[in-house]
């Protein structure tokens, strides 16, 4: 199986005054091609720097990240922003849907950066959005959609540019149980037909779903545990 | 080229739908754009009537006379230096040159400035001195009695030739011809109306009393009037040498030794348009410039409400970042925003000033019809857009430079 995600000795340093805080220090993380992967840990482990690199949002301080084939490493902003495009499928805790938008048309955000023309674009969103339940709802704003399925319009855009990985933050974060259940489940369906997922989380039931967990403590990894297939929670 | 495309029609789609879902605080915005555009097509537009209205009635001029004017260039005047055409300069130049098909003069004189009067009414008219060639000259005809004869030229007679207006002025019965009216103390004979004319600019031009040019010379008292003389040439005549024949007598006569510079000028109708043309053209440039800076406040105006649109809107651009928005599509995106709300501004400043100069040649009579020429409408919209992308460029580099993580965490 071929990697998607390489991430060698990676390093994220910030500077407080005289103070070096190591966010990340030293993260050796390779990811497969179609795993299902849970980064946990409390608060201020460096998930989230961690998730950041991973969705080149940010570049290491220092270490070597390949994202497919790709080094990602002191990109320009143009670059990152072309890359984040291509290779990442991002959903966010509060969903981050345009507002005063369609579902359709915040579908077919991404696909504007690709300059893939209006009907086109229309066409790949449609069949995104029908991928996750939602064909029924395309014209609905927003504010007309539950959390469950604004959700699932995040995941729709997140998915409709074919990317090499889906990343998402605490995406349940927001969400009731039972929708969080229905979303797990999409997750879990998505892993089924072939797709690379990894989710930042602090929530153990999310955990459970994911074939592999990696624990993060003080910008470390301290666990990296992947479960037999009997382990596996089955919904 | 195609990719810039998209980034636009993206830009004109996210104004649009900005500008919609604040239209008072986009209209509030667009405010000091609106008032400036709307100023400068109002001025554009006015001043194009004018110019229109000066240009149809100088072709009215007749093209083929030219007149003599005393002149003193602007530097010598202010040392005290006058110059005058003298009465006898008029009857010299009249007598002596062949060439001349009609020759008149007019005369204006401070003893007549008191204005005229009938029984108990006193009405101030613009007297003038002139005699019958001023009918050959310029082919006009009483309405009412007869013109300024010959006769009454060579007998000093005392006699009036008067307008619509002094008619009415002077509460003189409809047919005046007959009556006295009195003027710088002396009582005239009124021996015809003369023709009435269009007002001119707002200008009224009836208000007029015609009387020999030998009489007011005489009762001028010292040679002090103002003269000025009109002539048309013979057919086939020579302008230029004409001109220098009239020159050399008038500066024998005035006894310029040669270097001084001349105390007279011609004048033709088309050297006349010419200046008014100049005048026009700057005086519309000068105040559409002065108007012009109120676009400039506007465009801090939009410059404003871009910046407060780009902080509202941070987790907004840094979602679109995290989708794969590169920092030059959001600039672009937010500069077209700018140049939309301008141009918003800029068409609704366009018909407010369309309208207000329809109002205005409502309000100035024979104002002929305010028209907006297209290269002021393109010229604001041209404008508009270069404050949108000029004050928008602040806000547009502020969004771009936005970093991703910052902005997705922004609440």
């Amino acid at each position: 199986m071929s990697k998607v995600i390489q991430l060698n000795e990676i390093t994220k340093h910030y500077q407080m005054g005289d103070q070096t805080f190591k966010a990340l220090d030293g993260i050796n993380v390779d990811i497969d091609e179609n795993e299902y992967v849970a980064i946990i840990g409390p608060s201020g482990s460096g998930k989230s720097t961690l998730m950041n690199i991973i969705g080149c949002l940010d570049t290491p301080t220092s270490g070597e990240y390949h994202l497919k084939d790709k080094l990602v490493e002191k990109m320009s902003e143009t670059e990152l922003a072309q890359q984040r495009n291509k290779s990442v499928g991002f959903i966010f805790q509060s969903f981050n849907l345009l507002p005063r938008a369609s579902a359709l048309e915040n579908v077919m955000q991404p696909l504007v950066y690709r300059f893939i023309p209006q009907s086109e674009r229309q066409k790949q969103a449609l069949e995104s959005l029908k991928r996750v339940g939602l064909e029924d709802k395309i014209h609905h704003l927003s504010n007309q959609l539950s959390g469950g399925q604004r959700q699932r319009v995040a995941i729709a855009r997140a998915l409709v540019t074919k990317p090499h990985i889906l990343l998402g933050d605490e995406p349940t974060g927001n969400l009731d149980s039972k929708t969080t259940q229905d979303i797990m489940k999409l997750f879990d369906e998505l892993h089924e037909e072939g797709h690379t997922i990894i989710l930042v989380t602090h929530e153990q039931e999310i955990a459970d779903h994911c074939h592999r967990v990696i624990r993060l403590v003080d910008g470390k990894v301290v666990a990296d545990t992947r479960k037999k297939t009997e382990e596996r929670l089955h919904v | 080229m195609f990719k810039s495309a998209i980034a636009i029609i993206e830009g004109v789609k996210a104004a649009l739908q900005a500008i919609r879902a604040n239209a008072m605080r986009s209209a509030l915005t667009c405010l000091g754009i609106i008032i400036g555009v709307a100023s400068v097509v109002t001025v554009v537009a006015v001043m194009q009537g004018f110019t229109k209205q000066i240009n149809e009635q100088l072709s009215d001029l007749s093209p083929d006379v030219t007149s003599i004017k005393p002149y003193v260039a602007l530097e010598d005047q202010m040392v005290g230096k006058q110059s005058k055409l003298s009465y006898d300069d008029f009857l010299y130049l009249k007598n002596k040159i062949k060439q001349i098909d009609v020759m008149t003069a007019n005369m204006l004189s401070f003893n007549f400035a008191n204005g005229a009067q009938y029984q108990n009414y006193i009405h101030s008219a613009q007297v003038i001195g002139t005699d019958s060639d001023y009918q050959k000259l310029y082919k006009t005809f009483p309405e009412k009695g007869r013109y300024l004869r010959e006769s009454d030229d060579e007998k000093r007679r005392r006699v009036a030739l008067v307008g619509e207006t002094v008619i009415e002025k002077l509460h003189l019965p409809e047919n005046p011809v007959g009556e006295y009216i009195k003027l710088a103390g002396k009582w005239f004979h009124i021996i015809g109306v003369g023709e009435t004319q269009d007002s001119f600019l707002g200008f009224d031009q009836n208000n007029y009393i015609y009387i020999p040019i030998s009489t007011m010379s005489t009762l001028d008292g010292g040679d002090r009037g103002i003269i000025t003389i009109r002539y048309r040439l013979k057919v086939g005549a020579d302008e230029e040498i004409v001109k220098r024949q009239i020159t050399k007598i008038l500066r024998q006569r005035h006894k310029i030794s040669s270097g001084q510079p001349d105390d007279f000028q011609f004048e033709t109708a088309k050297k006349a348009k010419e200046r008014t043309k100049e005048l026009t053209t700057s005086i519309t440039g000068v105040t559409a410039g002065i108007v012009g800076i109120s676009l400039i406040v506007g465009g801090i105006g939009v410059m404003n409400i871009m910046l407060v649109s780009v902080s509202e809107r941070t987790r907004v651009i840094g979602t679109l970042k995290a989708l794969g928005a590169t920092p030059g599509f959001i600039m672009l995106q937010f500069l077209v925003e700018a140049v939309v709300l301008s141009l918003f501004g800029g068409m609704i400043g366009l018909a407010i000033g369309y309208g207000l100069s329809e109002l205005i040649s409502l309000m100035i009579p024979n104002l002929s019809d305010t028209h907006i020429p297209t290269w002021a409408v393109l010229l604001s919209f041209g404008f508009t857009s270069a404050i949108g992308i000029i004050f928008g460029l602040a806000p547009a580099i502020k969004a771009a430079r936005l970093n991703p993580i910052d902005a997705l965490r922004y609440e």
